[in-house]
């Protein structure tokens, strides 16, 4: 018997179907499916990866294949998809395709879950949930469905929150099975239960439980019932498929985290504002769980995120992020200190079915999709709120001339770059269709 | 604790549990081969841990010969990155009743090694004979075959030389898990292989049958490691002679 290892060599020179060869330098990693490998690419001094398949780990090597063969013709969705670029010829009797390397600022979800990589910032953490929604949008929008979705499909940069997906060629148009079978724990419970192949609608519970994981920092609808003493293949049936319950279900308290079990959701959860956590309680509701309904569409997500993004704030008392809600009371997750924002922008239109309002306090930012109704840009900051001894400011970063009139009638103008005082019932016209007013909580 | 601030994410412990023969019949290369192979595994355990955020390998070594002993210690399973390998060293005789009845033990939360605050998967359980049991095993096998954890466990058997692959059947309780070898290189390949194997298939969540058939029962994990091994090893085999025997 032969070592799987040793079915490439270094420095064995492979084919590609488009002519070309490259020369095997290394190795870069192994996972279920396969091994990757360093190669360069022959007569250039590029470098590739190569994934190269165990092929008794493929249930239908043909249908496999054309798959990945489409989606090379086809091309990626976005550069944040790590692409398969070009198949290799068989050979030894397994195939491979060839990829972009994955730079070593980037780091496995899997490791985050892990607790071996950590983000840096609270805005970081934030930005990657963002960037992974959009990541699926773009999928979905192209009509691909993403059917091995877990862990280790996302690679993050824990400094700037930048995501790359990997796994691609298990990407599969919606209504075709991608012959790789996923983990119960990231597939959607219709799916466990054999009541529909993956669709769009399944992906979309597989994006939240991973948005659940990335923010809260467990699994959803792992808590005390499911906590078995042997997590049999009846019980994985029954627990992510049959009869599944969210930890923070409103009306089913039978799974709630364990203490000392589910340390993060029970210390995270209650640190997220409101919309959030209803958010993740209406993905997760039963309504969700047993008859596919209420799942949250992309641009819902994006618009809560970016709400979230701009909540974060710094403690006053220590000087820790934390996220604040609008009107009330939020502990910081750090020391505890309660603080109260003392009023907050409230928007005049919905957003995607989204209110978006955002506190009044020490670092808060404001992002352009916020401020521009056309704008899908989830990442420039177009404003920020200024502290000075007694008085609240909002310095304009965007590229439009703000309107601010006050509660007497006076209006002014802010141009980009200048700082807008904040008072209580004035209204800010940011253009682009988006208008919002300064509303004081009550002391 | 800041937002950022995380502890793992609980995993599940996949239990790889090892009864290795060691009578005085495996004295010199066999024994050699088994401790070879079963020392190399542990590497590989404790890196399939370092990348899967669902499960962590812990590991259970048993051997056997006119007695039993858990050369792992008796306080339970062990990480495979920590534990500090000694080789078995053959002697006395085959008493496979007696390594079924200790196993039936240990497989327990309340009095043996199963208790895990994050639960647990199906155990992997591999048995590694070469010859006739020479104690009366059936009401210990019976007893064992009661046992829950068996039940639902993946259970694979490595016969060599003059092993009964019927007992290891009876064991195993699927033909299409008990390999058999008679070459002692071979031996240390086919373990190895096997463990790691099966423990990558238990490990990553690949064991539920009702992944791709919805018909077949969830618990069966012994026939899914089955699939396995049979994929992997058609794959593997490296003929260069086409005139090779089938
Ligand atoms: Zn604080």
């Amino acid at each position: 018997m032969a070592d799987i290892q040793t079915s490439i060599r270094k420095n064995q020179k492979i084919k590609l179907l488009n002519g070309q060869t490259v020369t095997v330098t290394g190795k870069i990693g192994e996972g279920g499916q396969g091994i990757v490998y360093r190669v360069k690419v022959d007569g250039t001094n590029e470098e590739k990866a190569m994934k190269w398949y165990f092929m008794y780990k493929i249930n239908d090597p043909k249908s496999f294949c054309s798959n990945l063969a489409d989606n090379v013709a086809t091309g990626s969705p976005s550069e944040t998809f790590v692409w398969p670029e070009q198949l290799t010829e068989v050979t030894n009797g397994s195939f491979g395709y060839i990829m972009e390397i994955i730079p070593d600022r980037y780091k496995a979800l899997s490791k985050y879950l892990q607790a071996r990589v950590s983000f840096k910032s609270c805005s970081a953490m934030v930005t990657a949930a963002i960037n992974i929604v959009e990541a699926f949008q773009q999928l979905i929008n192209k009509g691909y469905s993403f059917q091995d979705i877990n862990d280790g499909s996302f690679k993050i940069d824990p400094t700037t929150g930048d995501v790359l997906i990997c796994d691609c060629d298990n990407v599969v148009s919606f209504g075709k099975a991608s012959g790789i079978s996923g983990k119960a724990r990231y597939k959607a419970p219709e799916v466990v239960r054999g009541d529909t192949l993956p669709n769009k609608v399944t992906d979309r519970y597989s994006l939240a439980v991973i948005l659940f994981l990335l923010l809260v920092g467990n699994h959803p609808l792992e808590g005390a019932r499911s906590n078995v003493p042997c997590m049999t293949g009846k019980y994985e049936r029954r627990f992510y498929g049959q009869e599944p319950v969210f930890m923070f279900d409103e009306q089913l308290d039978v799974n709630r985290p364990v203490p000392g079990l589910h340390r993060n959701a029970i210390a995270l959860w209650p640190c997220y504002p409101d919309f959030i956590r209803k958010a993740f309680i209406r993905s997760f509701s039963q309504d969700s769980l047993l008859r596919s309904e209420g799942r949250l569409i992309e641009q819902e997500w994006l618009m809560l995120l970016v709400r979230l993004k701009s909540c974060i704030v710094r403690c006053m008392n220590c000087g820790c992020e934390y996220f604040a809600e609008s009107t009330i009371a939020t502990a910081c997750p750090d020391c505890m200190a309660y603080n109260t924002p003392p009023g907050y922008l409230r928007f005049d239109k919905k957003r995607t079915n989204v209110e978006i309002t955002i506190p009044i306090a020490d670092g808060a930012k404001l992002y352009e999709a916020e401020l521009d109704e056309r704008s899908k840009d989830y990442n420039t900051v177009s404003a920020e709120i200024l502290v000075k001894p007694g008085k609240y400011g909002l310095k304009n970063l965007s590229k439009s001339v703000w309107e601010i009139t006050a509660p007497g009638g006076k209006t002014v103008k802010k141009a980009p770059g200048e700082v807008a005082v904040l008072g209580t019932g004035f209204r800010i016209d940011f253009g682009n269709g988006v208008t919002a007013e300064i509303v004081a909580n009550s002391r | 604790m800041g937002m950022i601030d995380r502890v793992e994410v609980p995993r599940k412990v996949c239990p790889v549990i090892i009864l290795a023969d060691k009578s005085i019949s495996m004295d010199g290369l066999p024994i050699g081969s088994e401790n070879a192979a079963i020392e190399g595994i542990l590497p590989e355990l404790a890196s399939m841990n370092k990348e899967n955020p669902d499960a962590f390998i812990k590991f259970a070594l048993m051997e056997f010969s006119t007695g039993v002993n858990w050369k792992t210690g008796i306080d339970g399973l062990v990480d495979p990155a920590e534990y500090k390998w000694v080789d078995l060293v053959a002697d006395g005789a085959t008493s496979f009743g007696l390594a079924c009845k200790e196993l039936n033990n240990k497989l327990s939360v309340s009095h043996g090694f199963m208790k895990q605050a994050s639960g647990s998967m199906s155990p992997v359980i591999i048995l590694i004979s070469d010859g006739e049991p020479t104690d009366s095993y059936s009401v210990a096998l019976a007893e064992l075959k009661k046992n829950n954890w068996f039940k639902v466990a993946a259970k694979i058997a490595i016969g060599y030389g003059k092993a009964n692959d019927k007992v290891l059947e009876e064991f195993t309780g699927n033909p299409e898990t008990v390999i058999h070898t008679n070459d002692v290189q071979e031996l240390k390949n086919l373990i190895k292989f096997v463990a790691i194997t099966s423990s990558m298939v238990v490990s990553t969540g690949q064991a539920t049958k009702s992944n791709t058939d919805t018909n077949a029962d969830p618990d069966d994990t012994t026939s899914v490691v089955a699939d396995a091994l049979k994929q992997a090893q058609a794959a593997l085999s490296d003929a260069t002679d086409p005139g090779e025997e089938w």
